[in-house]
């Protein structure tokens, strides 16, 4: 019924539980996998530009769940406020629970490219064969995670942690991130190249889009194209 | 925290789920996704690049090992994962113009879900659900949606176009150009940075421009000694 692909597009969904404890310095370990995740905002460009098929991702803490409750705001609430005579308890009830969580969860969200294969594994196997050591870094206090020394154990353990997602929706396209950014450097260069070929000759213009095609090699995906993550106009 | 990437808002928002209708609302959730035209009001707004629900069990939060404690939670947990353009308020207000039925739909079996009209309320909801991004990462910084959607237009109509003008003389070529050209007015267009393209590349940049600054300062000092 759910399902985490939507055409040759994947919907990861991670909840890694983070232990409760200290550092010796006092400090809590999810404060640690934040402060971590915060350094990669400080890189020249984040480190899952490296892992292949990445789309967009996420990382956060989820500390804890948030029930909003406001007094007096649910339809049985308003009936016990009609009837003074109802007593605390009864009021209570129909207000909604308070919930905690026990643990605090990293959280990683991706969408990535999986093929018609559909599957999780490559990705992840690519993954941990790129970034290994930056993973180990932010997963290094999780619970379970000490289990975990190649790309075969990173798999199992990321699908322990997996949630199914129950509606995925993509509104861009699930074509394989080369074939992505190949067409978004294509697109930019030959807004480019109508903008400065107005008003030539049939004859220039032939030539000069010949000479453009050449140098823009649109069936080639490796190159000249935009590299992931870039973020500026050279 | 950085809940932008370029282009790209994050979006988080965790709901509580009433054990009792989660059934129910999975049911409205695979309508959505299996009967055709149903998602027709979501690809409208155009400035998604992707969008995921997922509910989680009260007992089904990962549990990895004998020492961790095991969770009691009384609700289910409704988790919504967003990808778009544009800023918090044109998103959110954008579900509330566009499909606001749809919305509420899918939404309103989250413990006090006021619904999506008016708006101040539906803000306020959201706002106290939404869970701010650490890092986010975009592939693609400088395009929107609407740009990945374009660009493949864009490729296969260059290729296309190409193969067909081949042979043409000069003048049977210019008029094949400025058919395309006409063809792709909507896809075609600059994509240039965004004021801040990232946190984190707001914060390099301006981290390279302090550090060249000193550099150019300590020069001048040595020179003029």
């Amino acid at each position: 019924m759910a399902s985490n692909i939507s055409g040759n597009a994947y919907a990861l969904t991670i909840l890694s539980p983070i232990k409760d404890g200290f550092t010796q310095d006092e400090i809590a370990y999810s404060d640690i996998v934040r402060d971590r995740l915060q350094g990669w905002n400080a890189e020249s460009n984040s480190p899952m530009t490296l892992t292949p098929q990445t789309y967009l991702c996420r990382f956060f803490v989820l500390d804890d769940v948030y029930t909003e409750s406001l007094p007096g705001a649910s339809a049985l609430d308003t009936i016990v406020d009609w009837l003074p005579f109802v007593p605390d308890w009864a009021r209570r009830c129909a207000l909604p629970a308070e919930d905690h969580l026990k643990s605090r969860y990293l959280v990683f969200s991706s969408n990535f490219y999986c093929g018609p294969g559909g599957s999780v594994d490559d990705y992840l196997r690519g993954m941990w064969n790129a970034i290994g050591d930056r993973v180990q870094d932010i997963w290094g206090y999780c619970y379970g995670f000490e289990a975990v020394n190649d790309a075969d154990s990173f798999i199992a353990y990321m699908k322990k942690c997996q949630l199914t997602a129950t509606l995925f929706f993509v509104g861009a396209n699930d074509d394989p991130l080369e074939e992505q950014l190949k067409a978004l450097y294509l697109k930019q260069e030959f807004a480019k190249f109508a903008v400065d070929n107005q008003g030539l000759s049939a004859a220039e213009l032939k030539q000069n889009f010949q000479a453009f095609f050449e140098r823009v090699q649109p069936a080639n995906l490796s190159a000249p194209t935009w590299a992931a993550g870039k973020y500026r106009l050279d | 925290m950085s809940n932008i990437a370029g282009k790209a808002y994050a979006m988080n928002v965790i709901s509580p789920l009433r054990p009792s209708m989660t059934w129910l609302n999975k049911f409205l959730f695979w309508s959505a996704g299996t009967l055709p035209g149903v998602l027709k009001g979501l690809i409208t707004l155009s400035l998604i690049h992707y969008a995921r629900w997922v509910i989680i069990g009260r007992d089904q939060f990962p549990h990895l090992d004998e020492t961790q404690p095991k969770e009691e939670l009384s609700y289910n947990y409704m988790l919504f994962f967003s990808n778009f353009n544009g800023s918090w308020d044109q998103y959110v207000d954008s579900f509330t113009f566009a499909i606001p039925g749809g919305l509420d739909t899918l939404w309103k079996w989250t413990v006090r879900y006021p619904k999506s009209v008016p708006l101040t309320p539906f803000h306020d909801y959201i706002r106290y659900n939404q869970i701010e991004t650490i890092h986010y990462y975009n592939a693609y910084p400088l395009a929107a949606s609407n740009d990945v959607k374009s660009a493949k237009t864009v490729k296969s109509s260059l290729i296309k176009f190409n193969q067909d003008t081949q042979n043409l003389s000069d003048d049977e070529f210019l008029k094949s150009y400025n058919t395309l050209l006409r063809g792709l007015q909507h896809d075609l267009g600059d994509m240039h940075p965004t004021p801040i393209v990232s946190m984190s590349a707001y914060q390099v940049e301006r981290r390279q421009a302090w550090h060249e600054k000193n550099l150019l300062e300590q020069q001048e000092q040595s020179h003029g000694k």
